[in-house]
């Protein structure tokens, strides 16, 4: 199973995400109270190296029993103010100075990713016109393109201030092109904080990985829906303690006092399941599941495995293993 | 080489409590990737395998949950019995007069993360290869954190700094240098995040105790550092298990330093290879208390069975040594899974050099293979060119997705390539952690998925003469039902139905006897005349050229005598050009008797066209 959140789009869900923007060897402040409300631009923390902190804190902290440190310590800092990114309530603060926030949103989970946290405006990205005319791209946004990803337009990004990119796939060679990384070896870094802090400071969320596919209809529709609003994009890919990228987009507050009811995944797989295929020549296929052979079915590897039959979008029909497909609505 | 008590308890699977009353028992293996569920009993008065079910393992999120792969494997079985085994997400049982339930749940668990263990203390070359020998056979990763002052005063000050540092060279272990290095080994402990240590060292070393001290310092510091994170489900902070292997005189000190932050056990300091086996014991304890706890949903897949679930591996390494002891031969059993790969090898005398590789595998932890073997070592086995990006690309994609299944050939080839690199370089570890050449075996037992699901036989024969290379004479079972891993396991409650199981099932899909002739094998060469007499009279002779990959048939119900005429300057096992004739008639297989003269070590053309010609001559031969 790909998506540890079950499915890729889910575009209901109550979930709580700590608000970290990494670093190495760096602490943050909290801003905010437990309980507080808080809006997406609003500041939450404040980031501090960890010598800088505990320096101060020493300093500072001498006569104080407070969770929060006082004004003046906050202001001895060098500023660097962290947005919350999110719309909802402070839940909690984590041992380094996260802040966890509880929020009704949108969630996007990536198959592949790059870099740390970061809040920025989705911005849906126009390819250049017919006159060959490249749109300007705003810094500080989290672009989106609807198709593969190259080196050319990573670099692009990153001249233009761009906090963060998503985008359906990338050749392996151009990801680490770009990344100047093994990306083999950055899945599985036991020192996640220092691996991201050598990365170039551009988010990236892969929604159907390496390769040349194109974004399913379904995660680019949710993108076009929030495209103006502040999203919250995590590219840390980490393999063994299952932490994938994703954007998380608050729910505006007319939508949540409509009925608002989360969403939850259902991975089962069943007649009619919406499946998308993981692996092999069809890799990147999404069709919906026609029916389950009883028996093992010979693949051409030889390999024989229990299979199911797909009919995808186009109408026409695949027999995939099993194994193979994963749910994503 | 060392023998060690068996982990369920002292005593070996046949001496165990009689099963006869037992009816049916359904044995679950949760492997990194699939979970793979059995179902035993009688048929005709022997206990055989009645079904089997298989389904992705449910450790990771969403679900975290090792019982809803169980469940969902169980569900297979129940489609093709017939039978109820599950209700209200509990384990029917007894059996039930309809047929339904079982009299037995056990399991054995593979996936999850290694046990993260620490070496404290005075840890001198000798204690970390003794350490890391007892560790071989467990689901383990080991870290040496030697004590500042042992590593002040066992290495010249500049040493940490290059040898070139000349200036360094001379320089003191001054205050600040310890200081130094006391915040290292707390990084290294942080890194770490162990959830065990072993303390080991004399106290009249060169250091004295201090380091004894040290390494409780260093854990207590590790435990405040961690306190806010780390805690347990009921709010208490996390503590360490703590194997004391170290001077007798100070365990009490170390237990009043530690007596806030860890639960000390004692056992006789490990000082030489004899006290490897109570190490290797202690940190297999552990390690099913410490280690599989935290497997998701352990607790509700305790509750259903009468006997704690074990590690796949220890398992497989009772069953291992049952095999050799029982049939009196060298067996050696290899499983390649998802995440870790295991290579067991016991002798009729006890004997046993046991290898649990956990950071390889042909799942999530592929790139790791991919890593310490190199690119060229694993396409080397291809038998078409293919480029680095695409061996890339494959990698991740697996890594990724480690349930998924290869749809043709390329890939086939290519997860099988990276089959025998695992298998490889857990062989090389095996030798280098024992210190020994590995004996030659009677029997080769392959399991694991990429094996046990090939779709040719020729392609597992393959696959185990490449990556073991035996010598001699052999024989390759492949355990297609995926049985071995389970019934070790299954032993600790049943033992009748296991040695049954065993021979009615899992031991039954045998490739065929193997001959590998070595020493001076020239190719194109003569390397061995093959005289065969088969049972019903009739006689064959093959001459088998070096180089090549030779089949004769031989049946699975088929028996021959076996004559070997090797050429002078080639083995078969009794030495150059002695001449061995069986003194008992050879069993066939599913491929038959197989004749591999390609010599030891085995050298691929370095021609890559030439290469390529070869690996398909040699499939071909194999019918892989």
């Amino acid at each position: 199973m790909t998506y540890a959140s079950g499915w890729p789009v889910i575009p209901r869900q109550l979930l709580k995400r700590e608000r970290w923007p990494g670093g190495y060897q760096v602490k943050g402040i909290p801003l905010v109270y437990h309980g507080q409300e808080v809006v997406p631009d609003q500041p939450v923390l404040r980031l501090a190296s960890l010598q800088h902190f505990k320096e101060e804190e020493k300093r500072l902290l001498a006569h104080s029993s407070s969770p929060i440190l006082p004004a003046a310590a906050v202001a001895s800092f060098p500023p660097q103010n962290i947005p919350a990114g999110l719309h909802g309530r402070v839940v909690g603060f984590t041992a380094r100075g996260g802040v966890v926030i509880e929020s009704h949103a949108a969630f996007l989970q990536g198959v592949l990713g790059a870099g740390n946290q970061v809040a920025g405006i989705l911005t849906i990205w126009q390819a250049p016109d017919r006159y060959n005319t490249t749109r300007a791209i705003p810094p500080g946004a989290i672009l989106v393109v609807p198709g593969p990803l190259t080196l050319r337009l990573l670099h692009q990004a990153l001249a233009s201030g761009v906090v963060g990119v998503i985008a359906s796939s990338i050749a392996l060679r151009d990801l680490e092109g770009f990344l100047r990384a093994d990306y083999l070896q950055l899945l599985k870094t036991s020192n996640p904080e220092l691996a991201q802090s050598q990365l170039p400071p551009l988010t990236i969320l892969l929604t159907e990985g390496i390769g040349s596919v194109i974004m399913p209809p379904r995660t680019l529709n949710l993108l076009h829906h929030y495209q103006g609003s502040i999203g919250l994009l995590s590219g840390i890919t980490l393999l063994s303690h299952h932490i994938y990228p994703e954007l998380v987009i608050s729910i505006p507050l007319v939508e949540i006092e409509k009925g608002w009811r989360a969403m939850i995944p259902d991975t089962t797989l069943a007649l009619g399941s919406l499946v998308r295929v993981a692996a092999g020549e069809c890799l990147g296929l999404v069709g919906r599941i026609d029916y389950f052979f009883v028996y093992e079915q010979t693949f051409a590897s030889n390999l024989r495995a229990r299979a199911v039959r797909l009919r995808a979008v186009d109408g026409s029909f695949y027999v995939i293993p099993l194994a193979n497909i994963e749910r994503i609505g | 080489m060392y023998t060690q008590p068996y982990p369920e308890g002292g005593q070996g699977p046949a001496q165990a409590q009689n099963s006869a009353t037992l009816v049916s028992l359904l044995v679950a293996d949760c492997g990194a990737v699939f979970t793979k569920v059995s179902l035993f009993g009688l048929v005709e008065g022997q206990y055989r395998l009645m079904a089997r079910g298989e389904a992705p393992s449910t450790i990771k999120p969403p679900q975290e949950d090792l019982t809803e792969g169980i469940i969902q494997a169980i569900n297979v079985i129940e489609n093709v019995t017939g039978r109820r085994f599950v209700a209200d997400k509990q384990i029917i049982s007894p059996e039930q007069p309809n047929g339904d339930g079982v009299d037995i749940f056990v399991a054995t668990i593979s996936a999850g993360d290694p046990l993260r263990v620490a070496l404290l203390g005075a840890v001198t070359p000798e204690l970390e290869s003794l350490s890391a020998q007892a560790v071989a056979g467990l689901y383990a990763q080991v870290q040496t954190v030697p004590s500042p002052s042992y590593v002040a005063v066992t290495t010249p000050a500049g040493a940490i700094n290059g040898p070139a540092d000349a200036m360094a060279q001379k320089a003191a272990w001054t205050p600040e240098r310890l200081a130094l290095e006391w915040e290292r080994q707390a990084g290294q402990l942080h890194e770490l995040q162990p959830q065990a240590a072993v303390i080991m060292g004399v106290a009249d070393g060169p250091a004295g105790p201090a380091p004894l001290q040290e390494a409780c310092q260093l854990l207590v510091n590790a435990a405040r550092d961690t306190t806010q994170g780390t805690t347990e489900a009921d709010g208490a902070a996390k503590r360490y298990s703590v194997i004391y292997a170290g001077a007798p005189q100070y365990v009490e000190a170390v237990r009043r330093m530690l007596q806030s932050v860890a639960d000390v056990t004692r056992i006789e300091p490990l000082t030489n290879a004899a006290q490897v086996g109570a190490v290797s014991a202690a940190i297999g304890s552990l390690q099913e208390h410490e280690g599989l706890q935290h497997v998701p949903g352990y607790q509700h897949v305790r509750n259903w069975s009468p006997a704690s679930p074990v590690p796949s591996a220890t398992s497989l390494s009772s069953l291992v040594r049952f095999l050799a002891q029982h049939y009196a031969m060298n067996v050696t059993a290899v499983d390649v899974g998802g995440g870790t790969t295991a290579l067991m090898v016991a002798g009729e005398k006890g004997e046993f050099i046991p290898m649990v590789n956990t950071a390889l595998g042909v799942g999530s932890n592929i790139g790791d293979v991919l890593q310490r073997a190199g690119l060229q070592r694993v396409t080397r086995w291809l038998p078409f060119s293919i480029s680095e990006d695409e061996v890339r690309q494959f990698v991740l994609k697996h890594m990724l997705h480690p349930q998924t299944l290869p749809t043709d050939s390329r890939e086939l080839a290519l997860i099988q390539a990276f089959a025998r690199e695992a298998i490889s370089l857990t062989v090389e570890q095996a030798r280098k952690s024992s210190h020994l050449a590995l004996p030659d075996t009677d029997l080769i037992l392959a399991t694991g998925g990429v094996l046990a699901h090939a779709p040719r036989y020729g392609q597992v024969a393959m696959m185990l003469l490449d990556a073991l290379q035996p010598r001699g004479v052999t024989s390759l079972v492949v355990d297609s039902t995926m049985l071995i891993s389970q019934l070790g396991a299954v032993a600790t409650v049943a033992p009748v139905m296991a040695v049954q199981v065993n021979e009615n099932d899992a031991v039954s899909h045998r490739l065929g006897t193997c001959v590998i002739p070595f020493g001076n094998v020239q190719l194109g060469q003569l390397a061995v005349r093959v005289g065969v007499e088969y049972s019903n009279g009739r006689q064959i002779s093959v001459d088998v050229m070096g180089g090549s990959v030779e089949v004769i048939p031989l049946q699975p119900n088929e028996q021959a005598l076996l004559t070997l005429f090797p050429a002078p300057t080639v083995d078969v096992g009794l030495g150059p050009g002695e001449r061995a004739r069986a003194a008992e008639e050879i069993d066939g297989g599913l491929i038959g008797l197989i004749i591999d003269a390609r010599g030891r070590p085995l050298a691929l053309p370095a021609d890559d066209t030439e290469r390529q010609a070869r690996l398909l001559q040699w499939s071909q031969a194999l019918g892989a």
